[in-house]
């Protein structure tokens, strides 16, 4: 009896501070998502995992992503890795969402590879999967639902040939070797403005690395190599944020802001002050909102049976001086969060 | 072991907060979560901590720490994929794997029995050597290689298909020969001896230096064995994976019934600890419950543990 009093005294405090621990946590779910636990089984249930949740992109992603559901009258249970980035927490993501026959999965993949298996587990278990944001290699995937970026950088190419009205020199800052979705990009640029007869690449074979710091010294190199201030070069285009930045920091730096024509990529404050500014024309963006809602809209179809697109383009819009003010184009810049996420 | 013996066990107590977190998330989510596949897919996701807790328990036992399993497991990872890209076969590759982490496990065990250096620093450093290694091992990238077969060691089985899983199995191998060596081994009772009091047991004979090197040595070849059944996981060497995964499996160990001071914890006590969490983190998923509640959940069943290896010891 001496021996067993304090196993009891233990036991009884492991489990009143476990109960506790986990009780408010628990209380609370059951009340915020009512369908989750399997009570109306006709209802669908799509497992949303994106790359990370604290980022503003996947916050417009998820924005998107509960505006499809309302929409569609589907639940979405929106999961990211637990630890931000993680490839190993979202394959178990995955692995969790198949174990517990979520009705569906909508992924935006850490790696092309590392998730293959994993998505063709979910989907042998009779679970669809639509891809976003970033391609999968390989993998049976119902459909893959991100920015053309080929486009969008085809977009950017007609912006400026329209600029310097069909002649002139241009150049191309790339952004890093290894980088699929902006190599895309600058292709697109390229194979518009090769087109155009009077327009002349005199440069596309310069990378701006990895930071706004290495982006802006080889942005001045390029401008310098290519006597930019003497009318060596009319227009240049940047495939991505940090390059974007970078560019701008030169031709700042140099006295040349507003005298090239300059079409960028990506938003961010500074970014589209200097287009209010006049330093750049014109700025490609994407639509993760759109990419939220279209992914969950593509996997909705897939699963009741309609024809689902095997590629969905989400998107680019230009933003310039004209429309920088229209609301569209502020949703796009700032999207209106609280409104599908509260 | 008598049924008195099993009440007074010290992972007696995480056994049944196992047992009832299995039976409250059961009860949450009745349709999905006591299922059969959910168990094994737990259960491969548990192997990675599991097999690293093997070892923490022994380097916990002697009073020490060994925070540099996190980055052993990343730059066995790396190890492999580049082994494999090379041409080097699935079995060479698992062996280059494990090397590196071993042999930095018994440096760390010498620094820490001859120099008299405090774990927790040593490994400290390690830990942070290893990450940059592997770092500039895999050239700041993810290695691609074909695994070679190596993905089954933890890959699903198909619906319909029943197989062990064999990263599970070779988990439990590991974990069964550890404790048994711990128990009836003369090198288990000298870790023993040497965290309860290591001054009595060097006086009594103890080889307290060459134990101690043995240990941390183990402790880095589980890690690289873990780093094996990551690899399976991931099927591609990331140098930046499993940053903080050396707490998930201290916490693990502690959980369990093992004590920071030295002198107790169990083999099975630290894998209770690790299906633990492994429970907790799956659960938070099938009942969908955000990140955040999941990490102070976590956090939470960590301090209630230790405060009760506090309790325990009055």
């Amino acid at each position: 009896m001496i021996q067993i009093g304090p196993v009891r005294r233990r036991l009884l405090a492991f489990g009143l501070a476990l109960g506790i621990s986990l009780v408010p946590g628990c209380g609370k779910k059951t009340q915020s998502e009512s369908g989750a636990a399997g009570s109306a089984p006709a209802r669908l249930r799509i497992a949303v995992i994106p790359k990370g949740t604290t980022h503003e992109f996947w916050k417009s992603v998820h924005a998107g992503a509960a505006k499809a559901a309302r929409e569609l009258d589907v639940d979405i249970v929106w999961k990211g890795p637990l630890k931000e980035d993680d490839l190993k927490s979202q394959i178990e993501l995955v692995q969790s969402f198949t174990a517990q026959k979520a009705s569906g999965i909508v992924l935006a993949p850490l790696n092309d590879k590392a998730l293959v298996s994993s998505v063709d587990a979910a989907v042998a278990a009779q679970i669809p999967v639509v891809i976003f944001d970033s391609a999968l290699a390989g993998g049976k995937v119902s459909s893959f639902v991100a920015t053309d970026n080929r486009a969008a950088g085809r977009l950017a190419g007609e912006r400026l040939v329209k600029l310097l009205d069909g002649k002139g020199k241009v150049a191309v800052l790339r952004y890093q070797e290894g980088s699929a979705s902006t190599r895309d990009r600058e292709e697109g640029f390229l194979e518009v403005v090769k087109k155009a007869p009077e327009i002349e690449v005199v440069s596309d074979n310069q990378y701006g690395g990895a930071t706004t710091e290495t982006a802006a010294s080889a942005s001045e190199s390029l401008l310098l190599a290519k006597n930019a201030a003497k009318g060596g070069l009319h227009g240049v285009f940047t495939p991505n944020e940090s390059t974007t930045f970078g560019m701008l920091r030169a031709l700042e730096n140099t006295k040349l802001d507003g005298k090239l024509r300059f079409v960028g990529f990506d938003a961010s404050d500074k970014l589209v002050e200097a287009v209010r500014k006049g330093s750049i024309d014109g700025l490609v963006l994407q639509n993760p909102f759109n990419m939220g809602y279209l992914a969950v809209k593509a996997i909705t179809a897939k699963l009741k049976n309609q024809p689902v697109e095997a590629r969905t383009d989400t998107g680019a819009e230009l933003l310039d001086k004209q429309n920088i003010d229209e609301p569209a184009m502020k949703e796009l810049v700032k999207p209106d969060l609280a409104k599908w996420l509260k | 072991m008598t049924p008195r013996a099993v009440l007074r066990s010290s992972w007696f107590a995480p056994l049944l907060a196992l047992l009832a977190c299995y039976a409250l998330f059961s009860g949450l989510a009745p349709d999905t979560f006591p299922g059969a596949t959910n168990l094994w897919t737990m259960a491969r996701q548990t192997v990675v901590v599991a097999i690293a807790a093997v070892g923490m328990t022994y380097v916990i036992l002697l009073g020490g720490i060994d925070l540099s399993v996190g980055s052993g497991v990343a730059i066995t990872t790396v190890v492999v994929a580049a082994s494999l890209r090379q041409g080097i076969g699935p079995a060479g590759a698992m062996a280059l794997g494990v090397l590196l982490p071993a042999l930095v496990g018994a440096a760390t065990g010498g620094l820490v029995a001859r120099l008299r250096i405090t774990p927790f620093i040593v490994t400290l450093g390690t830990m942070s050597l290893l990450r940059g290694a592997a770092k500039g091992l895999a050239d700041e990238q993810k290695i691609d290689a074909d695994p070679h077969g190596l993905d089954t060691l933890m890959s699903a089985p198909l619906p319909g298909e029943f197989r062990l899983p064999p990263g599970v199995a070779i988990a439990v191998l590991v974990a069964t020969l550890a404790a048994i060596a711990l128990r009836y081994s003369v090198f288990g009772r000298h870790v023993t001896a040497i965290g309860s009091n290591e001054q009595t047991a060097r006086l009594c004979g103890v080889p307290v230096s060459r134990v101690k090197i043995a240990v941390y040595a183990l402790s880095g070849l589980l890690a690289g064995l873990a780093g094996i059944m990551e690899y399976a996981t991931l099927t591609v060497g990331d140098p930046t994976d499993s940053i903080g995964l050396e707490l998930e499996v201290i916490a693990a160990v502690v959980i369990g019934g093992g004590s920071l001071s030295g002198g107790q914890g169990s083999i099975v006590g630290a894998l209770i600890g690790a299906l633990l969490m492994t429970v907790i983190k799956t659960g938070c998923t099938h009942i969908g419950l955000p990140n955040w509640v999941q990490e102070i959940l976590t956090g939470a069943i960590i301090v209630v543990a230790v405060a009760l290896d506090r309790v325990r010891k009055r």
